[in-house]
């Protein structure tokens, strides 16, 4: 991998772990506010979520490059 | 009867804004891969000059200029790593220098 795929790979990684604690973080307050009369755990929860989901996807992406990747023929 | 659909409505309603909420942030690519990600993070950096602007016309007053801020914590964190591998890399020559230095001054003063 080169430095500047790689450079960009962290920014996407950055950007996304962003979106996701966000998105996680507010999905959170809604179902804590809807379903579970104003708790903190729901938003705790949607919290992790986010952040697992960040590093899921950071991982992936980081290892790409040398999982090998093959294309299956389907059967006719 | 009113009394006893009222619940069910309350439920219907709450189940219907969490699934919303849900489905939007599914829709908008929010939850997906990466490059998904940043692709909304791009769309929501364009839509929000519009969306502020649109704001301050309705309310009738400005919001300060958000101030330039001429930092960059690459330049800074590079420079950083530079210097300290430097200073690491000349410090056996200066502490060499500096403890002849010291040892001439303490016998110049002992004479």
């Amino acid at each position: 991998m080169s430095e500047k795929e790689l450079g960009q790979k962290w920014d996407r990684c950055l950007a996304d772990c962003a979106i996701k604690v966000g998105t996680g973080l507010g999905l959170g307050i809604v179902f804590s506010v809807v379903f579970f009369k104003r708790r903190t755990s729901p938003i705790a929860f949607g919290t992790g979520l986010g952040l697992g989901m960040a590093y899921s996807n950071c991982q992936n992406d980081l290892r790409s490059h040398y999982v090998l990747h093959s294309n299956v023929a389907k059967e006719p | 009867m009113a009394a006893k659909i009222l619940p069910v409505v309350k439920f219907a309603t709450k189940v219907t804004i969490a699934g919303g909420a849900l489905y939007v942030a599914y829709d908008s690519g929010l939850l997906g891969g990466s490059e998904q990600g940043s692709v909304a993070l791009g769309r929501a950096k364009a839509a929000i000059p519009p969306a502020v602007e649109e704001w301050m016309k309705y309310f009738g007053f400005e919001l300060p200029a958000t101030p330039k801020i001429e930092f960059s914590p690459l330049d800074a964190w590079n420079s950083g790593v530079k210097k300290s591998i430097h200073t690491l890399s000349v410090a056996p020559s200066t502490v060499s220098d500096y403890t002849k230095q010291g040892l001439q001054y303490v016998k110049n003063h002992l004479k």
